[in-house]
């Protein structure tokens, strides 16, 4: 009875609380507004239940720190409103008391997440939305994310609340449970994931589902699945909800357990658990009265602007000691530091393979925008936000705000002086992140300090970031000036902040705080970032100016008021010298505001996201009618380019040689590049006209007086001018940089022709503008496409380049002469066959290592500092060099040219000659012990591989599966020449690698590898097929396939080659036995399920041991809705059984093909000595999710 | 030094009206607010300490407008608020320093002489290194005096100060506080009728927001001298009394219940005149029969 009545009392006066419709509201509206925000995928409904999914779970974050309020009020009102004293005594018991109020809280938070999904059915059926395609209605969607995901989140995180907020006896602290339940799991679960490459674990670990059922689960969903799919009771899920019930439920019952009806005494809920000694009772005064005189001293007082100024340091202090001392204030972000120190290993990596932890690499690791929600670091804006409403609440939270609010202190020391604690704290922080990165690197055995960067980027640039977000969050909360809104207010800003174009705001002059971004590598050290950036942080500080003039106007002082007190109130501060600091803001603002804008609009050209698809399609509208105009093609490029690296500026004098390779006379030279660098001076050397010239999409006509004749050649000679003037907007436009020019010639150069790659690929894009539908690449069958030339010129190069006398320019080919003039370096290189139609180009102040194999002669630019791995890479160009020779055929040039490209990149690319690699490549610090993996000699082995195929040699047809054709050959050629150099078990590894990708949340539904279409498809799985493949018919089959596919498609000739080419040279090498595995690799999408049951071995003779093993096996195609189709199996498998501990130190006892059929099947070996590992596929030749269930240990019977 | 209030009202959002027309003038010295609980004594204090906006009228502090010069005021004002809380994991000593930073005391070794000084005068000495929280509520009220004392203030507001007080504590407290009166204004508002009666030279009677009468306390209880007359009676004949006689405070003793009554002539029979204290002065105005102010309808009785 008594529980009832408590709990029908604290539910009704939280629902008669004007806040608890507030958040109702706030829910819904989100619900609707994403709805008009989010537009479906390709093929997805407006009612999809993708969408249900997703936004019941992002509601349910924003839902946190409403719940937070409404679980810690009712576990914490009465004692915070010093109400307890009346309850407490009352006979009520623990159960009903706390039960009560309990249920109570969560049958308000149930109702309100209940508006999750009601918001989002509602927003489906708004007139507005009535035009999208719609399911028919079902009931199930709405209850499925209810009461799986929204209810027992609201359950889970309601209990921690109210266990928080029990023990602290404070209402705020429930929002502590809810900023741990949103930050804590998922960190924990998104570490283990990357570092470990665990990703159950995040599916396990994540209360709230952003990580473990958006990040992982939803992500792998085909449009098919995104419109009906549900979350299902199974599996990780089922565990995790099991998981976190169950801790809600154990905290309900320590509450229960350690809750007492006493009065608090003054100690924390910390100090009580210490069970320290309360101290000494005060000692009873006497009881006789002294009449004393008061002799107060009289001491000089002051009010001037330094007195302001001193209470305002000692309001700063006080604050900063404040938070310090909070359970949260540092050990949050010390303990990351720390992990950060102790996993230094496992997260200075790149590709799994360590990097040298250089300051420039950890501090980029530990420096990040303030609204990246993806890092760890995330916790920062979000103790911000949190410490921002304690501080400025802890008078008032305390009692003393009528005390503190009518001592003489200036509005404006108070609030410099609860920002300067703020501040203090988070210098704190940044000093904190640096000990953890120095920890990290000296704990990596790396002792190259550079603390004077450390104190650039955290305390210098990251920092400032922070302050910025600080005040403005201190704003919010003193216009607000009611806690708890003020916290969801600043939430929202927050949001805002983080997915600013989800709100279709994009220009940074309107995301508070934004910046280009900065960067910093060894090479070009801040390079031409840190003015940009500087800027916009002035800019940002004339509105903290302004924000700070606001808060003092608006700073709540004595009791609350309504607004038209307040008003009233701001009007009398409105004096003289506020008036001029917000003029002075107002200016800088204008002034500051301005000159950016000039610089990022008006000397450069801005483009939000839809003004260049606008752009894309424009182009597309106007000029894809040239798409099958026939072009002459380029064959012979040359340049006299003059690089001013100080002055960020480059000049080019170009002459092309174009022939008409076709049958008809040509008459008409398109001519374009990307838009804003268009050739000047164009010149024939034969009579022509200019039909149109488009400077704004630079695409250029000219028509020839002659037509051009198939066979002839003409010149084109024309000039490109490019001078970085200003900044922009988005600021990763750094062609011509000191010390780390390097720009590609689709950068600067214009093409010849229509060119198709400026064309909106997106199929949801392309009909938001009108476009015609069509396929992302186009179909591996589309005859057409084949025989269109599309980017195929062949062309050589040769380059006369100067630059500053301190730097050497870099461009393929052989050097023929090196030169000063002046205050001018020159470099002449010529390139001694056709390199394809792409070439870059690079500047700065390099170091040369040279070397020979064969005629070949090798030279790798590289910085200075980074000599670690040059050894590493001339042995394995050398190396890969010999071994494509000798398989595919000749290296057509001779020289090979490797340099390192300024820049964070960890990767490589090619061109024709030529290899660029990242400066993290240059740091990557690969393990030479046994353990080990030569990532970064393979890596070069699969560049070198690009000679062969892609570039100038094979260069097949824009169509599906194209890139198998250009990457798994790649990757297939550089496992080969890894395993020549390191040995079976080293590739081992890498075949593990990558496996290791399948294990990342995806979607099983892709489509064949014949008409691959994604990067995963063409590394992953081309590589892992070409190497299964070589495993049952010998990789020399499959190297003369690869032979005879090249020696019969050299670059260029029409049709291109496609994947069928391929598969057609492939099947040649197959004996039909196996035809079965080449439809299963390369025609259909097929998994294999490969277990091994049991495993007995039982000695026969001394020398023969009986070996049964219980297997199970089974095959599936997943087609392109997500369906599986089970297929029958009669397939040659691996059956391995070993001898040794794991599987470095195991040796094989019998490793031979065995034919399995589908299901459970008993396979009985006889091996001459006792094994101790055994089961199929031991060597992952198939492609089975679960590799972990292949092998199993004897169990001994 | 004078206060001077003029025509203050202000009403709540919720429709109280906390103060109607208040208007006074305090001169130095201890002055008392008297006034039952909700009878809008703390928002007048509250408004003469710079925390609340009254909705018309105006405040003078000799020549600061103390609704406009906020910061003028603050400077000679020291505040002592009905309810307040502390810092329960600060120290005594610390809190102190801190605020006497807050009230422009910048010199280091000044603050640590008055810090010193304030201690000492309100016995937290001993207890300076202690935590707040473990402070009993009348440690706490003799801190929050500390408090209000530093700076030496011409305008001290202090709000029922002698509620959590125990007698010794409260008469400590009170000598304390006439003790600043000397030269400072004081305004002292509290219900216990004795507070005013021992210490205050001017007072004030306020009741449902309005000023009921202001008089000097002795010349309040001069003025009732006479109209006072006392019985004791049975407890049911109350309601017979009450329709005969304007009873002003009734109160138990023993069993049986003793009436007050005011009456300008001799009631008759089985009353005896008794010389007015200021509590009947308190009482009869409370009831409407003072008629310095426009009498109260409802007066309510206190018992």
């Amino acid at each position: 009875m008594k529980f009832l009545k408590i709990f029908r009392y604290e539910f009704a006066y939280q629902v008669r609380r004007l806040s608890t419709w507030l958040y109702l509201a706030i829910l819904l509206i989100f619900t609707i507004g994403m709805n008009f925000l989010i537009t479906p995928g390709d093929g997805v409904y407006a009612n999809n239940t993708f969408h249900i999914i997703g936004i019941t779970v992002i509601g349910g974050v924003i839902w946190l720190l409403m719940g937070a309020v409404i679980a810690g009020e009712a576990a914490a009102r009465e004692v915070q409103t010093r109400m307890h004293p009346l309850t407490y005594t009352s006979s009520v018991n623990k159960f009903e008391y706390l039960g009560g109020r309990f249920l109570a809280a969560f049958a308000v938070n149930a109702l309100l997440v209940l508006s999750l999904p009601l918001g989002i059915l509602v927003s489906f059926y708004l007139p507005d939305s009535a035009e999208a395609a719609m399911l028919p209605f079902r009931l199930t969607p709405y209850l499925n994310v209810y009461f799986l995901i929204a209810l027992p989140n609201a359950f889970i995180a309601t209990a921690l609340q109210f266990t928080f907020a029990t023990f602290s006896r404070q209402v705020m602290t429930a929002y502590l449970a809810s900023l741990l339940l949103a930050i804590f799991p998922q960190v924990i679960g998104l570490t283990a994931a990357k570092l470990f490459g665990n990703w159950d674990l995040v599916k396990l670990l994540d209360p709230v589902g952003v990580a473990g059922i958006m990040g992982s689960e939803l992500a792998t969903w085909t449009p098919t699945e995104k419109n009906t799919r549900l979350v299902t009771l199974e599996g990780m899920f089922l565990w995790n909800r099991i998981l976190w019930v169950c801790v809600a439920a154990g905290l309900l019952w320590l509450t229960y357990a350690r809750f007492s009806f006493t009065v608090p005494s003054t100690t924390t809920w910390w100090t009580r658990s210490k069970r320290r000694k309360l101290p000494a009772e005060p000692v009873a005064e006497t009881g006789v009265v002294r009449t004393t005189v008061v002799t107060v001293p009289q001491v000089p007082r002051s009010f001037g602007f330094a007195t302001g100024f001193q209470q305002a340091l000692t309001i700063g202090w006080a604050t900063f000691r404040k938070i310090a001392r909070n359970p949260v204030g540092l050990t949050l972000v010390g303990a990351i530091a720390l992990c950060s120190a102790i996993f230094g290993y496992k997260i200075m990596t790149q590709f799994e393979i360590p990097l040298f932890p250089t300051t420039p690499q950890v501090s980029d690791y530990l420096t990040t925008n303030v609204g990246d929600i993806g890092s760890p670091w995330v916790v920062i804006p979000l103790l911000i936000m949190y410490f921002v409403g304690e501080i400025l609440w802890s008078e008032r939270d305390a009692g003393l705000g009528d005390i503190a609010d009518a001592t003489p202190v200036p509005e404006w020391a108070l609030v410099i002086g609860k920002f300067l604690g703020l501040g203090l704290i988070i210098v704190a922080w940044m000093l904190l992140l640096m000990a953890g990165g120095i920890g990290m690197q000296l704990g990596l055995g790396y002792t190259k300090l550079e603390p004077g960067l450390y104190l650039k980027a955290l305390v210098g640039i990251q920092l400032l970031d922070y302050l910025l977000f600080a005040l403005l969050a201190l704003m919010v909360h003193i216009v607000v000036n009611q806690k708890f809104i003020g916290y969801l207010v600043m939430f929202l800003v927050f949001l805002f902040l983080a997915f600013p174009s989800t709100f279709q705001v994009e220009h940074r002059l309107l995301i508070f705080g934004s910046d280009p971004g900065w960067s910093y590598t060894d090479m070009r050290g801040f390079g031409n970032t840190l003015g940009p950036w500087l800027w916009f942080k002035l800019y940002w500080l004339a509105w903290a100016l302004l924000l700070a003039v606001i808060a003092r106007l608006f700073w709540g002082r004595g009791r609350a008021q309504g607004l038209k007190d307040r008003l009233q109130l701001a009007k009398r501060r409105f004096t003289p010298a506020t008036t001029w600091v917000a003029v002075i803001g107002l200016g800088l603002i204008l002034v500051l505001g301005g000159f950016i804008f000039y610089n990022t609009n008006v000397l450069n050209e801005y483009q939000s996201g839809n003004d260049f698809q606008e752009q894309q399609a424009a182009y597309e509208r106007l000029y894809g009618k040239y798409r099958n105009t026939l072009q002459p093609h380029l064959i012979r490029t040359k340049l006299n380019v003059e690089i001013y690296p100080d002055k960020e500026e480059v000049g080019i004098h170009a002459a092309y040689t174009l022939v008409n390779k076709d049958t008809v006379a040509l008459d008409s030279i398109h001519l374009g590049g990307i838009a804003g660098v268009e050739p000047t001076e164009v010149k024939f050397n034969r009579a022509a006209t200019v039909l149109l010239s488009d400077k704004k999409l630079n695409h250029q006509v000219y028509l020839l007086k002659q037509p051009l004749r198939p066979g002839d050649s003409l010149e084109l000679n024309f000039v490109v001018h490019y001078k970085n003037r200003g900044f922009r907007h988005n600021g990763s436009d750094a062609l011509v940089v000191k010390n780390g020019t390097y720009f590609t010639n689709y950068d600067l150069m214009p093409s010849i022709g229509y060119q198709p790659f400026r064309e909106i690929k997106d199929a949801v894009v392309r009909k938001k503008f009108g476009l015609a539908a069509r396929l992302e690449i186009a179909s591996l069958y589309d005859a057409q496409a084949r025989s269109k030339p599309g980017s195929t010129d062949q062309a050589s190069l040769e380059a006369i380049i100067g630059t500053a006398t301190n730097e050497v320019a870099v461009a393929p080919g052989v050097m023929q002469r090196s030169w000063t003039t002046g205050d001018r370096r020159y470099f002449h290189y010529k390139t001694d066959a056709s390199i394809g139609g792409e070439y870059s180009i690079l500047s700065a102040n390099y170091a040369v290592q040279e070397s020979k194999w064969q005629d070949v002669d090798i030279r790798i630019y590289h910085h200075p500092g980074h000599t670690k791995n040059i050894d590493r890479m001339l042995r394995s160009v050398k190396a890969s060099l010999e071994y494509y020779t000798e398989k595919f055929g000749p290296y057509p040039y001779s020289h090979f040219t490797l340099a390192e490209q300024a820049g964070s990149g960890g990767g490589a690319s090619a061109d024709g000659s030529m290899i660029y690699y990242g400066e993290q490549y240059a740091q990557l610090n690969p393990d030479d012990g046994p353990e080990g993996f030569e990532m970064p000699y393979y890596i070069l082995a699969h560049e070198v591989a690009h000679q062969w195929w892609g570039l100038a040699r094979l260069t097949p047809a824009n169509v599906q599966g194209a890139g198998v054709l250009i990457e798994g050959l790649a990757v297939y050629s550089g496992m080969q020449v890894l395993e020549k150099t390191y040995g079976e078990k080293h590739l081992q590894q890498y075949v593990n690698f990558l496996h290791s990708f399948y294990e990342m949340p995806r979607s099983l539904a892709t489509p064949s590898l014949l008409q691959a279409d994604e990067p995963f498809l063409y590394y992953r799985k081309g590589g892992l097929a070409l190497y299964t493949l070589g495993k049952y018919i010998g990789k020399e089959k499959v190297n003369g396939a690869l032979r005879s596919l090249l020696q019969q498609r050299d670059s260029g000739v029409i049709p291109l080659p496609t994947m069928l080419d391929l598969y057609k040279e492939i099947q040649k090498v197959t004996p039909d036995t196996l035809g079965y595995l080449l439809r299963d690799l390369f025609e259909t999408n097929t998994y294999w399920r490969l277990k091994t049951k049991q495993f007995t071995s039982t000695k026969i003779k001394a020398d023969q041991w009986q070996v049964t093993l219980k297997v199970h096996a089974q095959k599936v195609v997943v087609d392109s809705t997500g369906a599986e189709h089970e297929i029958p199996m009669n397939d040659w498998l691996e059956v391995g059984i070993y001898k040794g501990e794991n599987e470095l130190s195991q040796q094989p006892l019998h490793l031979q093909k065995h034919r399995l059929r589908s299901g459970d099947q008993v396979i009985q070996v006889t091996v001459p000595r006792k094994p101790t590992r055994a089961g199929i596929d031991p060597n992952f030749l198939m492609i089975d999710l679960r590799r972990d269930d292949n092998m199993i240990q004897l169990d001994e019977e | 030094m004078t206060l001077q209030i003029k025509n203050i009202s202000k009403v709540y959002s919720n429709g109280v009206q906390a103060l109607r027309d208040v208007t006074l003038s305090i001169p130095n010295g201890m002055y008392g607010l008297l006034g039952p609980n909700g009878a809008g004594k703390s928002t007048l204090m509250r408004t003469l300490a710079t925390l609340q906006e009254p909705d018309s009228g105006s405040i003078f502090l000799d020549g600061i407008d103390v609704l406009k010069q906020k910061d003028e005021v603050r400077q000679t004002l020291g505040y002592l608020p009905q309810e307040f809380g502390l810092y329960p994991k600060a120290k005594a000593e610390d809190l102190l320093d801190y605020f006497a930073v807050l009230k422009g005391i910048t010199n280091r070794a000044s603050r640590k002489e008055v810090v010193e000084a304030l201690l000492k005068q309100t016995n937290l000495w001993e207890k300076r290194r202690q935590k707040l929280g473990g402070f009993s509520g009348g440690m706490k009220q003799r801190f929050g005096v500390a408090v209000a004392l530093l700076g030496n203030p011409k305008l001290m507001i202090v709000d029922e100060p002698t509620a959590g007080l125990d007698p010794a504590e409260r008469v400590r407290f009170l000598n304390l506080l006439s003790e600043v009166g000397e030269n400072s204004v004081v305004i002292l508002s509290t219900h216990i009728v004795e507070d005013v009666s021992e210490l205050c030279t001017r007072m004030a009677i306020i009741n449902k927001g309005q000023i009921l009468q202001e008089a000097e306390p002795l010349q309040a209880v001069a003025a009732l001298k006479g109209k006072i007359w006392r019985r004791i009676i049975e407890k049911r004949m109350l309601p017979d009394f009450e329709r005969e006689h304007k009873i002003i405070s009734t109160k138990l003793l023993g069993g049986r219940t003793v009436i007050h009554i005011y009456s300008e002539a001799d009631p008759g029979s089985g009353y005896e005149a008794v010389a007015p204290d200021l509590e009947d002065a308190y009482f009869t105005t409370m009831a409407g029969y003072h008629q310095n102010h426009q009498p109260q309808k409802e007066g309510e009785v206190q018992p």
